[in-house]
């Protein structure tokens, strides 16, 4: 191994990535669009479920303060409409999927049923709403058990039943943050894996390869050299990745080592595949599609893009095959779940397949072009 | 250890099979220091096959081959710090510049370059800051020659560094070549242009379906397998050519109705004027050249060197 050799031919590799713009350009362009596209979509799913419009018809201080308990609650973000507009109206033209309208003489029972203690005052809270609208059912339920706790709260007596939200994730995640480190595990393994393919042999067939094995260099500096430069590439990529989504979506993802291992592993894992796939197929463009062939079902059934529960259950055993569902699941553990053990866990599966896809890839590997 | 020899190259018996196929079939020769050696062959003869195996890229299938008195099966390393090679049909990265290609070779040599020495003589002062992308052939192999010498090697291989120029692109080449002869470098060279081959070697290889057929100075090869001269006549009299067919010379005519004799001595040459004079028949020109290595490969294989003679013009 020779550092000085392993550094000239990195040169070489970022000099010829950076003046070839077009490939630069998709290399860090093509994942930050994917971000930015699902991550538009989602976020109007993400915040529509937890925006309520409410029509205060009292205008009152006490119904004021029940509006602002509905948002205390902390699951929905209120609009307060108009008064004077029909509320059936406004979710037709502004397409909001329901309204919740609180009733004129909402004070005047309040006032009834908590001092003069008449049991038979009360208030009808109505909800105009769209029924085409898939997530208004879940968004009536959620309004129903907060409303349920307000009426149990005035009864006075201590609730029978408590309930303690506890979700089986740590902490509450937004689809973007899944979305995110998946993309970051994507992108690193098609840049390894192309730039690997395309490159060796683009090399082999204009015979720099052969060129090459007439000086000193040896095949661990190439190699190394190649792991170094994807290496770059898929941490300034990551960064890019990373900057876009704290800027427009502000995600929030934990950064820690782990990510940088989950990166590396990555490039091992298909820089070593790719180079198996280069001793296999001679062909630049047989060796491009093999690698599709390998790459495209692994981005959608490994859980790149959506979570592998959503697929049936045949498949999600079939994703547990792939070495990519591993650096889905490691950098999710480490960025969203902040669980070092499952990344851990993650880390060992997709660092077995790594060295063993390497040291395939260095054996696949031939120096000398000759038999 | 390396023992010092006054060769540069030692091919003893080697051969190398693809399969069936005996690419290099049984072959010996040396090469000395300090001249310019050419192997001289068609198109799949074993040159580059041969070439390949002396730079170590290639094993042979079996025979013994030394470079400077190392056996290169086994000195890999040692051999490619002392050697430089322009592989046949060489190319670099596209979007590197000349200076960048000739530093990042060096580079890998890890030595001390003249860079701007290297510049100059293979003449690409004007291109230095040129991708590889955007040069002519004959520039490219130009770069490549001077790639081939970054490790200031004591004996360059260069593959058919003409093969694919035009007429003038392939003379600036010969012109670094000759530069590099002067130098005293030793210099390994594989062509199938005998134009090439009589410029610029000392010795000459011919060398068909993987066997050396012939070997010698461009000169002894011709005086040895080629000894005769060839004799054109422009006539203007039909019966020139039954005069010198009666004489018993054998004269064939051209495409353009030349007549074509072959003699053993200029005396013949003489014999065969008079006879004509003498006749009282006219000719309008007349031309005697010795054969080249053109020839020679011909009398030697059957074949021609090129399939299409003209390709040198044309191409
Ligand atoms: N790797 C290989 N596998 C199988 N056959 C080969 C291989 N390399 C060369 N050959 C065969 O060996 C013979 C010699 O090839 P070689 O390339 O040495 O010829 P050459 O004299 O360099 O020809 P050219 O002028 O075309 O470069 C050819 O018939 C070729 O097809
Ligand atoms: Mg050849």
């Amino acid at each position: 191994m020779n550092l000085r050799i392993i550094n000239a031919n990195l040169v070489v590799k970022l000099m010829g990535f950076y003046r070839e713009k077009t490939t630069m350009f998709f290399t860090f362009a093509f994942p930050i669009i994917l971000i930015l596209v699902f991550g538009t979509i989602f976020m109007s799913q993400d915040s529509m479920e937890y925006r309520l419009c409410v029509q205060d018809l009292d205008q009152t201080n006490s119904s004021a303060q029940a509006v602002e308990i509905l948002e205390l609650n902390g699951k929905f973000k209120i609009t307060r409409v108009d008064p004077a507009v029909n509320a059936a109206q406004y979710v037709r033209v502004n397409r909001v999927n329901l309204v919740l309208v609180i009733p004129k003489g909402y004070e005047r029972s309040l006032i009834q049923r908590m001092m003069l203690n008449d049991q038979n005052a009360s208030v009808t809270i109505t909800y105009i709403y769209d029924p085409s609208s898939s997530s208004v059912i879940t968004k009536m339920q959620i309004l129903n058990s907060v409303l349920a706790v307000i009426n149990q709260g005035m009864s006075g007596k201590p609730p029978f039943i408590r309930s303690v939200e506890e979700s089986i994730l740590t902490r509450k995640y937004r689809f973007i943050e899944f979305f995110v480190p998946g993309i970051i595990a994507m992108s690193v393994m098609t840049l390894s894996l192309f730039g690997t393919v395309d490159s060796d042999t683009e090399l082999r067939q204009k015979g720099i390869i052969r060129k090459l094995s007439t000086t000193p260099i040896t095949r661990t500096d190439w190699i190394l050299s190649n792991i170094l430069y994807h290496f770059i590439l898929a941490v300034i990529s990551t960064i890019a990745m990373l900057l876009v989504s704290y800027a427009v979506f502000d995600v929030s993802l934990h950064i820690d080592a782990w990510l940088l291992a989950f990166i590396l592993l990555d490039v091992f894992a298909f820089v070593g595949t790719g180079m198996i796939l280069t001793r296999f197929v001679k062909e630049a463009q047989s060796a491009a599609a093999a690698a599709n062939a390998i790459s495209f079902p692994m981005m959608f059934l490994s859980g790149s893009f959506f979570p592998i529960e959503l697929m049936p259950g045949f498949l999600q055993k079939f994703a547990r095959t792939l070495p990519l569902f591993y650096v889905n699941e490691g950098l999710r553990a480490s960025m969203v779940f902040r669980d070092n053990m499952a990344a851990l866990r993650s880390a060992a599966i997709i660092g077995v397949f790594a060295a063993v896809v390497f040291i395939l890839g260095i054996v696949a590997t031939k120096w000398e072009e000759g038999k | 250890m390396t023992k010092e020899t006054a060769y540069a190259v030692e091919v003893d018996r080697l051969t190398k099979r693809y399969g069936d196929l005996p690419a290099v079939d049984d072959i010996s020769f040396t090469v000395r220091k300090g001249e310019v050696f050419a192997f001289l062959g068609p198109n799949g003869a074993g040159k580059t096959t041969t070439v390949e195996i002396i730079e170590t890229i290639r094993p042979p299938t079996s025979g013994k081959v030394n470079l400077l008195g190392m056996d290169v099966t086994k000195k890999k390393h040692d051999i490619v710090h002392r050697i430089g090679v322009l592989p046949q049909g060489f190319s670099s990265f596209d979007r590197i510049t000349v200076r960048e290609t000739l530093l990042y070779y060096a580079r890998l040599f890890s030595v001390k370059t003249d860079i701007d020495g290297l510049i100059e003589l293979v003449n690409l002062r004007d291109k230095t800051k040129e991708q590889y992308r955007n040069l002519s052939g004959g520039l490219k192999q130009r770069l490549g020659i001077a790639i081939a010498l970054v490790n200031n090697p004591e004996v360059v291989f260069l593959d058919e560094p003409t093969t694919g120029l035009d007429p003038r692109a392939r003379h600036e080449v010969w012109e670094v070549l000759l530069g590099l002869k002067k130098k005293g470098k030793t210099v390994f060279l594989t062509t199938h242009y005998m134009e090439e081959a009589e410029l610029l070697a000392d010795t000459v290889a011919i060398i068909s379906k993987g066997k050396v057929i012939a070997m010698g100075t461009p000169g002894e090869l011709i005086e040895r397998n080629a000894n005769y001269l060839s004799l054109t006549l422009k006539p203007i009299d039909e019966k020139v050519f039954e005069i010198v067919r009666k004489m018993g010379f054998g004269p064939v005519l051209d495409n353009h109705k030349n007549i074509k004799v072959r003699v053993e001595h200029t005396y013949d040459v003489q014999k065969i004027l008079n006879a004509i004079k003498d006749a009282g028949a006219l000719y309008l020109g007349l031309d005697v050249r010795k054969p080249n290595l053109e020839e020679v490969f011909l009398k030697l294989t059957g074949e021609a060197l090129r399939e299409d003679p003209d390709e040198m013009e044309t191409e």
